[in-house]
């Protein structure tokens, strides 16, 4: 049983760490996008945008957080989400496309690093997201 | 600024406070599993039980247990595991390469279902079609002939 507790101590010691560590990236995305949002550049993006977002039946403003997500992590992607209203099967869609294509080029180097071949590896996640994102969209448009 | 500076300050502190509440509800559950998951060795008794997937993913038996550590718990602890797995017993190029493929498309499924979770995903389409999409993909390149001719 001490084995049992000592895991939840150091467990909830190591979350509040990283909560701490995560914050310092997670509140700076969102205020911008936040900024962003209320920008006269958000009209434009969305426009740009639109096509694109319209393969996986997500709204235009869905870009923020996929491309805040191809640059940063899964948080930097949850940051971007929050500042806008998306429904349950535009958030689900987003966070497929997201798992699949984050921190491309961080990720990449590390496949690198540890052997894999860091460029093909790159395209796979990419290929994977956008067809994942549009047999999500679809089952979501279905389902959700 | 197409609203009051007001109204954009205001969802700012709003907005922040919640992306605290949020991180504190992924990651302290988050790390507590992961702690247990370790203390309790329970990746090396599921990946004992998975074996069998390992055919048809073309992966021997000696690699599922750090695939399973890396989809499970991250991609970090999945290469360390592996890293210490390549001093003892090394992998065949062949098993690297292949759960190199599902790691990089699915990794840190505990996370991944926490996190899109509390911000309103579906947790079932988050991990499970995710787990479906690499396995099948994984399945698909052990099956090209660059990968069936590779030996060791």
């Amino acid at each position: 049983m001490s084995k049992f507790f000592t895991a939840v101590k150091n467990g909830t010691v190591k979350g509040l760490k990283t909560v701490l560590m995560l914050l310092k990236i997670m509140v700076p995305i969102y205020l911008l996008v936040v900024l962003i949002k209320y920008s006269p550049i958000m009209p434009w993006l969305q426009d740009v945008a639109s096509p694109v977002m319209k393969i996986f039946r997500l709204p235009p403003e869905a870009a923020v957080p996929v491309v805040t997500g191809l640059f940063s992590d899964e948080y930097g992607v949850v940051a971007a989400l929050g500042g806008f209203n998306f429904s349950m099967a535009a958030i689900t869609t987003i966070a497929m496309i997201a798992l699949s294509a984050h921190s491309v080029p961080v990720e990449a180097a590390v496949a690198q690093k540890i052997g894999l071949p860091g460029g093909a590896m790159a395209l796979l996640r990419l290929g994977t997201a956008v067809l994942t994102g549009i047999f999500v969209g679809w089952l979501g448009g279905v389902f959700l | 600024m197409t609203a009051s500076w007001n109204v954009i300050l205001q969802e700012m502190l709003h907005g922040t406070l919640n992306t605290v509440f949020n991180l504190l509800k992924v990651l302290i559950p988050l790390m507590i599993i992961i702690e247990l998951l370790i203390t309790y060795n329970v990746l090396e008794k599921i990946a004992r039980r998975l074996e069998f997937l390992g055919k048809p993913m073309g992966i021997t038996k000696n690699a599922m247990f750090p695939l399973v550590v890396g989809v499970v718990m991250g991609i970090t602890y999945g290469a360390g595991t592996l890293i210490e797995l390549n001093k003892q017993n090394p992998l065949s190029r062949r098993d690297f390469l292949l759960i190199g493929i599902f790691m990089v498309l699915c990794h840190g499924i505990v996370e991944a279902g926490i996190l899109f979770g509390i911000v309103g995903a579906n947790v079932i389409i988050v991990v499970g079609v995710r787990l479906l999409i690499a396995f099948t993909i994984t399945c698909v390149f052990a099956r090209l002939p660059y990968f069936r001719h590779m030996t060791d």
